[in-house]
Parts: structure tokens; C-alpha cells; sequence
């Protein structure tokens, strides 16, 4: 039973729960609902997570009942521990599956479907859960500026050369038109109107509202698909007349792919190098530029955050 | 560097992110996380596809390594998980016993991997689908039968058509294998739905004698009525002259299957709609 029943994204009821154990330990946090958030927080600190060893034994008992308490507190903060765990196991679980859709997740739906009452636990369980994402599948969970709470998967295992690629079914194709467009984009000075991605498909052979063998509905794909999985962004052109829509790089494409590996891929299909243009050359310069210091920034900022850490002494998973 | 020796632990170590003691064993590495990546992308696999699977790893990402014999690999990756509450589970195809492979959950969950993909009408048409499964006797439901519980569905009004090709779509992600107008599980849902199967329809449920795991497709006795998948029949009765029921010892009244041999196959991926036996005369 890790879902929560009432989810709307699981529909099938739970099976009547005959866990006993599972029950019960429901039963205890209710007990002491109240300390155990403070007391993760507090204890992670102190404690060697690992050990798992018996507080009870640990700490003088000082009269019976003392020592009684000290033990329930002690089994309550286990459980508190184990349902943290299968809460962040939940959560790596719901964030991949959401992910395949490739479409962004919102900080509200992971703590209505996953979470739950433990939401203000929801820093750490999301820190835990993209370190389980990108030490086990390889993938870094980003955040989408800061003022949005949503979400998305990258794959940080290294690209595939073309002779490495392996079948992956529909996605190829699909990502290769995402690119030509992409390209499109970027060569027009990063915008081009939507008229301007019809006429390319045009000479591609395809027809935006023509059922195609490998991208199914050409429209749908890009207006829908590729805009909500923020591949692309769409928007109206202001002051148009007859209104007038243009694409630009969305968000993903940005943290996905390169200027510079746009140009390098327009080129070839040009057979020129990519210097044969040399204001989007410059631009993708400055833009490689960017990303190395940009990544300098965010190296520097995760080594002082792990010296801090190992000052305070908090264990990093 | 601080940078330098966490990427050493990430490598060398797995997160230890539970109480209670248990050290994780596992070490990966870029072979294994694009392994796990592109396992999940193909949702299950044959263990033929799973050892090319597993050298197009290792090519792109450890060339130097040595390949690791599958089973170890497989624990090695599945001693990760654990903490994860999944794993790398193996089963076998109901009716000739090629072995897969997929990543399942180890807790109780319902058809959550399906619910990003269908909606909730599609979802109730899947559980009206297998509850028909299920209570059949051959561990097949006729699309007729699926198609007559339409009305019956949570969610958006769906019609018989719609209903047709949603479970089309469930045959493409490899939910359902068609056979001649009839639907049964594929071995994904299988392997996948097992504890919820076994916790939701307790009263309905069969179970192999052999093996004791779920059966949907087998062969049953006549007088006793104790089932057995196909595969298990093959490996039970392989060198026996009169195969007799392991439980009431009446003559086994049906065709014995031979035993799946991974080095006779030939054609890639085929034989499983080619392969007899059918399903006919099994029950």
C-alpha cells in the first residue's frame, strides 16, 4: 500500500489491507505524530543513520519507565524513519513514470499523490529523491526556475553517438523533426513563425494535419506534444494582424541541448561548418561560454554546501 | 576536492539512505544506470534482448570492463533497488516459457505504471478485462465479452470502437496479448500485477501446481482439477514416459509441450505467435 487511496492517478481501489504490521504502525505515528517530523529533523543530525542501533541501549535509562519511554520514542522514530523512506521510494517511483510523459510535475501533485502529510517534509524527501534518481538511473531532477514549483527529468548518462544508438521506438523520429525545428528557430535569431514551420514541414513532404507513419498527427506533435513537454514555446505574436504565432526554444530544449550543438547539427545537413554563419557561430560561442560558467558557479556552490554539511556533521545519504 | 571525492563515493558507494541497518551491496555505474533506463523503456524484455541489452551497455559505457555474468549483474543492480522497494524481476511467457525480465514494484501497488498512460475510462476497460481473465477458464476473455462491459465503465462515456482500439493500445504497451479475438495477461502484467492480482481476486486466482506462481494459461486435470502452466508441464513430464497428474496420479489427458531451448530458436521475436500448442482442448 503506497499510494494513497483516495489518488486520483490510481483509480483500482487497494486491495483490503491485510497487513497487519502496517496497520499498526500507522496507529503509532498517529501516537506521536506531533514529534516525529521535528525529531527526523532533529535527530538526522546527531544520529549515524545506518548503525541502526538501539537508542534505548545507547542512552542511560534512568528509572523503568524512563526506560520504557525512551524505547517507544525510539520504535516511533524507526517507523517515522521507514515511512520517509518508502515516502522518497514513492516519490523517485511517481516522478519516473511521470517523466516518460515528458510533460513538467508540479510540486502540488507530487505532495497530493505521494507526499501527503508529510509535506512539510518535502525539502528533504525531494533532495533524497533526486539523489536516488541520479546515482541509480542516472537522471538529474530540475527545477524549472525558481518561482515555479515544477519539475523535470534530465538524462545525464553521456548522449549516444549515432552508431551507439540503440531502438528506441517512437522517439527517435520524433526528436529528430524536435531538432530540425529547434534549428529552424535558432537560425531565424530565435524566433520563427509558425507559417515558417509549416513551409519546412511542407518541403519535408509532410502536411501539419496529415496523419504521418512516423510522427502520427505533425500538428498535434508540435502545437501539443512538444509545447506541454516544454521542448517549445508558442505564443502570439503581439500587434499581428491577422494574429500571428511564433516558436521559440522552451525551457527543456535549453537545459537539453546546445546552441552550439543545434548549429553543429544545422551545418552538417548543409554539409558547411558551422563558422560558414558567423553571427549564430558567435552566439553559440558566448552561449558555451555561459554554460561552463554556469556550471563552474554550480560546482563551487555544491562543494561549499558539502563542506558545510560535513561541519554540521549531517551524514549526505 | 570535495567535488572530486563525492563523485569517488557515488561511484564506489551506494546512498545508504535507511535505518535499520542494512548496507547496500551494489555499485553502479554508467553501464548500469543506462541498463535500468532503457529496460524501463522497453517496459519488459526477453532474456535474449536483455544480454544484448546488457553488452550495448558496456560497449558505450565500460569498455574496458569485463562483462559481468547476467545474474550477478541482475543482483547487483536489484541490491540497489531494494531500498527503492523495486526490482529486476524474472518470469517466464506462459505459453512456451521464454524467460523475461522486467522492472516491477515490490510493494502492492496497482497499475500505477499504467495510469500515466491511460486514461481512467481505459483503466476500468483494462480492470473489467481482467477480471474476465481471471475468472475464465482458459485465462482468455473474448473481445466480445470485454467489449459488452463498455457501458459499465467509471469515467468518460467510451464506445464499442473507442473500446476496441484502446485495447489495441494495451496489446502495443504490452498489457494484453490477442489471440484469434480473445485477450489474455502478457507477461508484463504479469509480472507487474502478481501481488495485486493475488490480493484483489483471492477466491478467483489459480496457481500453478508446480511452481506456485500465478496461472492464467495452463493445463488442468480432468479428475482433480489442479493446474499447471504449460512451461512447468514441459519441465515436469520431460523424461517421463506416461505423464500422470503429480496430484491424483490420473493419466495427464494433454499434449506435453517441449521444453523452451534458447539455442533452437531462430526466428527473432515471432515464435510466440507461430509456437502451438493453442489454447484449445487445454481446459
Amino acid at each position: 500500500m503506497l499510494q494513497k487511496p483516495e489518488s486520483g492517478a490510481l483509480p483500482i481501489p487497494q486491495a483490503e489491507g491485510k497487513d497487519g504490521g502496517r496497520d499498526g504502525e500507522t496507529q503509532a505515528l498517529t501516537a506521536s505524530q506531533e514529534e516525529a517530523p521535528s525529531l527526523l529533523l532533529q535527530e538526522s543530525s546527531k544520529e549515524d543513520l545506518g548503525a541502526g542501533r538501539e537508542e534505548g541501549a545507547a542512552e542511560p535509562a534512568l528509572t523503568p519507565k524512563g526506560a520504557r519511554t525512551l524505547a517507544a520514542k525510539a520504535l516511533a522514530r524507526r517507523r517515522a524513519y521507514r515511512r520517509l523512506d518508502r515516502t522518497v521510494a514513492e516519490l523517485v517511483q511517481f516522478l519516473l513514470v511521470k517523466d516518460k510523459k515528458k510533460s513538467p510535475i508540479t510540486r502540488s501533485e507530487m505532495v497530493k499523490y505521494v507526499i501527503g502529510d508529510l509535506k512539510d517534509l518535502f525539502p528533504e524527501i525531494i533532495a533524497r529523491a533526486a539523489e536516488h534518481l541520479r546515482y541509480v538511473f542516472g537522471f538529474e531532477l530540475k527545477q524549472l526556475g525558481r518561482k515555479h514549483h515544477t519539475y523535470i527529468l534530465i538524462n545525464k548518462l553521456k548522449p549516444l553517438e549515432e552508431e551507439e544508438e540503440e531502438d528506441l521506438g517512437g522517439d527517435g523520429p520524433r526528436l529528430g523533426l524536435l531538432i530540425m525545428i529547434l534549428g529552424l528557430i535558432y537560425m531565424k535569431g530565435n524566433s520563427a513563425r509558425e507559417t515558417q514551420v509549416w513551409e519546412m514541414l511542407r518541403r519535408l513532404g509532410m502536411r501539419p494535419s496529415k496523419y504521418h507513419f512516423l510522427f502520427g498527427y505533425p500538428k498535434r506533435l508540435i502545437l501539443e506534444d512538444f509545447v506541454q513537454q516544454r521542448y517549445l514555446n508558442y505564443r502570439q505574436v503581439p500587434h499581428t494582424n491577422p494574429p500571428e504565432c511564433e516558436f521559440s526554444w522552451g525551457p527543456r530544449s535549453n537545459l537539453e541541448i546546445s546552441k552550439m550543438k543545434v548549429l553543429g547539427f544545422v551545418a552538417k545537413l548543409h554539409k558547411k561548418e558551422p563558422h560558414h554563419w558567423p553571427v549564430q557561430y558567435r552566439e553559440a560561442l558566448a552561449d558555451e561560454a555561459d554554460r561552463a560558467r554556469a556550471k563552474a558557479r554550480a560546482e563551487a556552490s555544491m562543494r561549499a554546501r558539502a563542506r558545510a554539511n560535513q561541519r554540521a556533521g549531517i551524514h549526505p545519504w | 576536492m570535495e567535488e572530486g571525492r563525492a563523485e569517488r563515493r557515488r561511484r564506489t558507494e551506494a546512498p545508504s539512505c535507511t535505518q535499520g541497518g542494512a548496507r547496500r551491496a551494489g555499485i553502479m555505474t554508467d553501464v548500469h544506470r543506462r541498463f535500468l533506463q532503457l529496460l524501463m523503456t522497453h517496459g519488459v524484455l526477453e532474456e535474449r534482448g536483455v544480454r544484448r541489452l546488457q553488452k550495448h551497455c558496456y560497449r558505450v559505457h565500460g569498455r574496458t570492463a569485463a562483462v559481468e555474468e547476467l545474474e550477478d549483474f541482475i543482483n547487483n543492480i536489484n541490491s540497489v533497488l531494494e531500498s527503492l522497494y523495486i526490482e529486476i524481476k524474472k518470469g517466464a511467457t506462459e505459453d512456451d516459457g521464454r524467460p523475461v525480465y522486467a522492472l516491477v514494484n515490490l510493494a502492492t501497488t496497482p497499475v500505477s505504471k499504467m495510469a500515466s498512460d491511460f486514461a481512467e475510462n481505459e483503466l476500468d476497460l483494462f480492470r473489467k478485462a481482467l477480471e474476465l481473465i481471471i475468472d475464465s477458464e482458459t485465462g482468455f476473455a473474448s473481445s466480445t465479452n470485454i467489449l459488452n462491459l463498455v457501458d459499465q465503465l467509471k469515467g468518460k462515456k467510451m464506445r464499442k470502437k473507442e473500446a476496441e482500439q484502446v485495447l489495441q493500445k494495451f496489446v502495443q504497451n504490452k498489457w494484453l496479448i490477442e489471440k484469434e479475438g480473445e485477450f489474455t495477461l502478457h507477461s508484463r502484467a504479469i509480472l507487474e500485477m502478481e501481488q495485486y492480482i493475488r490480493e484483489t481476486y483471492p477466491d478467483a486466482v489459480k496457481t500453478c501446481n508446480i511452481c506456485h506462481g500465478l496461472l492464467i494459461q495452463g493445463q488442468s486435470c480432468e479428475t482433480c482439477g489442479i493446474r499447471m502452466h504449460l512451461p512447468c508441464v514441459a519441465k515436469y513430464f520431460q523424461s517421463a514416459p506416461e505423464p500422470r497428474c503429480p496430484h491424483c496420479n490420473d493419466y495427464w489427458p494433454h499434449e506435453i509441450p517441449e521444453v523452451f531451448n534458447p539455442d533452437k530458436e531462430r526466428e527473432a521475436g515471432t515464435s510466440k505467435a507461430n509456437k502451438k500448442p493453442s489454447r484449445s482442448r487445454q481446459h
